[in-house]
């Protein structure tokens, strides 16, 4: 049970939120791929310990198990199967973007405006430990969209879905004090089956296409 | 009796996996047959069951009512026709060379599976588990889509795994909301995800957090079931998946998608009422009709045709939820109908492309000549799908219009304006390619075995077309009279 005042554990994971969403900009200004690989695991690591403050500071114990398959998964082996795939492929630096970085910056900082706009008549409900989170969380699935849809290459816009997962996970955890434990497991074994879709097909792409950008891709419309 | 449920999931898992130890492609076609036939037949058992004697649950984590039970019979008997069409046509490509046994057995593990989870997605009691049973339908079909390794279908893949997944995201984040809401109620415990206890205190979740829970999961499940304008993956995907896979893409999974949307439309209409989620579907169904029916016209590939004609009716079905009343029977009766005639066409259209080895409708006419048996099956269900009567479609649209005549008359018109179009743009293509004169000689025809079980898959579907356009069976009608008080509709029905 918390032996930290309320406020305190407050502050910290709000701390802890803050620096998911300060990660998610650092994402959105890094051209190289491996670079951008690290943040995400970097990210995941905030995310564990959000997770584990919250379990410590409401006693919910299943949320321990969620932070340390984050770290597993999140931390570890994604970042492992993308960086692996970032090796194969020929290229390290993504040159050409749909947005390019100043923007892209500009953008998400509006998103995050957008996202406090939107949970403003919601947080009341919340926890008060986790209050902010909620608007912190849909920033960064919001971001993690931008990312998505602003890269051209296929390991950037995978590292952009990875982003939303982190930012519904902080959701789930901070507002909602974790769904419950069958759900979460499940949830965690399709983002790793996710990610190795996405790695088979960033591998045929590439051996079929001669490349990973997308923006090649565009045989197929009206 | 719980065994039709039991049987009804539990079988596509089981042959799925013993995908991993059948080696002899003699034995997998026996079991995928008997797998369609208990598909078929435990898919109809349990509408009777439902029908007479309520809702069944087995384990803790499967629950069928009424709407579930409506969802496994238009997902069931459509994924038994859809296992039998895969077998031949999928064995056609293996006789032909074009596959190794290893790929072959590949094939029918991921589609087992992509039948199994959709079918699981409309039965389990946990949102929960239902967002992880559609992800992983999505994941499924992001294998199969991709599944012969050429350039289009690599695209499709890709573009359908990049779509789909930030749809599911945006569902995921309104399931949260949801259980944001729902745990101050009924405390953190699982139940607060469970649909028969959510309604039962639906009156009491807080009103905004649920319209902004709406709005993640339409616009996220939205994208699964290829609303305008998040379908830009669906005609891509349909066109380039192989043709077993583009028929359950379209008559199972923009149906699963809309299953899981008319959940929380339930929901959100218990916490803040039915205008706000009826307007929603209805400008969303409105858009998807309008777009396609436009677009159906310049379409020169024919599985791409078809997808447009799927993007079509699932705006129908839409408006019919939207409305309410009456309109909640004319969406359900829509999706049934729809599903059974969808994939008809694209068994049709497969047949087509095997021979031909292209999917240009303009160097394919005269059909029913040349090919009878795609020709009848494009032929019948071209004019099941325009909404000709005496079928099911022609039934539900007529029932969609009349209810939006009674309550909102400006409706009426658009819609039927918009279904004039559709109708119209549907037939012209269709019949360019069935009647007429054969253009071309086929570059091959089809072996025994491909044209017998496709056949029987064909002669199913429209079987079953014809059948519910002349009779409706009690236990049918019984089943919707279960499911309209979910909804708050009430009137008499056929």
């Amino acid at each position: 049970m918390p032996t930290l005042p309320v406020n305190i554990g407050s502050y910290l994971v709000n701390l802890c939120s803050a620096l998911l969403l300060l990660t998610c900009f650092a994402i959105v200004a890094q051209r190289r791929l491996m670079a951008c690989v690290d943040l995400f695991a970097l990210q995941s690591g905030f995310l564990a310990v959000t997770a584990t403050l919250v379990a410590y500071l409401t006693g919910i114990h299943h949320i321990y198990l969620a932070a340390i398959l984050t770290i597993a998964i999140k931390a570890i082996i994604l970042p492992r199967i993308l960086k692996k795939i970032v090796r194969q492929l020929n290229v390290q630096r993504e040159v050409s973007m749909y947005v390019n970085i100043p923007t892209g910056l500009l953008i998400c900082g509006g998103l995050v405006i957008l996202a406090f706009f939107i949970t403003q008549p919601i947080v009341h409900l919340g926890f008060l430990l986790t209050q902010d989170s909620l608007a912190i969380a849909l920033a960064i699935v919001l971001i993690g969209f931008f990312i998505m849809v602003s890269r051209q290459k296929a390991v950037t816009q995978v590292i952009g879905f990875l982003v939303m997962e982190n930012g519904l996970f902080l959701a789930a955890t901070a507002a909602a004090y974790g769904m419950p434990l069958m759900v979460e497991l499940g949830i965690f074994f399709d983002v790793l089956v996710a990610g190795l879709i996405v790695g088979i097909y960033t591998h045929q792409i590439q051996e079929t296409f001669g490349s990973v950008d997308t923006s090649r891709m565009k045989a197929l419309k009206e | 009796m719980i065994w039709p449920i039991i049987l009804l999931i539990a079988t596509p898992f089981l042959i799925g996996v013993s995908g991993l130890v059948v080696r002899h492609r003699q034995t997998l076609d026996v079991l995928h047959c008997v797998q369609a036939g208990i598909m078929v037949v435990s898919s109809i058992l349990l509408v009777d069951e439902v029908s007479l004697s309520g809702p069944v649950s087995f384990l803790y984590f499967l629950h069928v009512d009424a709407i579930s039970a409506w969802f496994d019979l238009v997902i069931g008997i459509v994924a038994g026709t859809g296992t039998l069409y895969a077998v031949g046509y999928v064995g056609e490509q293996y006789d032909r060379g074009h596959m190794s046994l290893k790929r072959f057995r590949q094939f029918f593990m991921f589609f087992d599976l992509y039948l199994g989870v959709m079918l699981l997605a409309v039965n389990v009691e946990n949102l929960g588990m239902m967002w992880i049973a559609i992800e992983g339908a999505t994941l499924s079909a992001a294998l199969l889509i991709g599944f012969e390794r050429n350039k289009g279908g690599l695209e499709a893949g890709w573009k359908f795994v990049i779509l789909s997944s930030v749809g599911i995201a945006l569902a995921l984040f309104g399931t949260i909301l949801v259980y944001y809401s729902s745990e101050q109620l009924l405390g953190i415990t699982e139940e607060a995800l469970h649909w028969a206890k959510l309604y039962e205190v639906g009156d009491q979740l807080d009103p905004s957090v649920m319209k902004i829970a709406f709005i993640f999961i339409l616009v996220g499940y939205g994208t699964k079931a290829g609303l305008v304008p998040m379908h830009t993956w669906l005609p891509d995907a349909h066109g380039e998946a192989p043709t077993p896979v583009s028929a359950m893409l379209s008559a199972n999974m923009l149906t699963m998608a809309i299953y899981a949307i008319l959940r929380f439309k339930i929901l959100t209409d218990q916490a803040v009422g039915p205008d706000f989620t009826g307007t929603l579907l209805l400008g969303f169904g409105f858009f998807s009709v309008a777009l396609s029916s436009i677009v159906l016209l310049l379409q020169e590939d024919f599985k791409r045709l078809l997808a447009y004609s799927s993007i079509e009716h699932i705006g129908i079905a839409l408006i019919g939820f939207g409305l309410g009343g009456l309109g909640v029977f004319g969406g359900l009766w829509h999706l049934l109908n729809h599903a059974l005639a969808k994939s008809a066409a694209f068994y049709g259209a497969g047949l087509v492309l095997i021979t031909h080895e292209h999917k240009f409708i303009a160097r394919v006419p005269g059909l029913l000549r040349e090919h009878p048996v795609a020709g009848v099956a494009l032929f019948v269900a071209g004019l099941v799908l325009a909404g000709m009567p005496p079928f099911g479609l022609f039934v539900s649209e007529i029932t969609i219009a009349a209810n939006a005549m009674n309550t909102t008359p400006s409706i009426a018109y658009g819609f039927l304006a918009v279904l004039t179009l559709a109708f119209a743009t549907l037939l012209f293509q269709i019949l360019r390619m069935v009647l007429g004169v054969p253009m071309e000689t086929a570059t091959s025809t089809v072996g025994p075995r491909c044209r017998a079980f496709s056949t029987a898959a064909i002669a199913v579907n429209l079987g079953a077309l014809i059948f519910l356009g002349l009779h409706v069976p009690a236990g049918l009608h019984d089943l919707i009279g279960a499911i309209l008080p979910f909804f708050h509709a009430e009137g008499e029905y056929f």
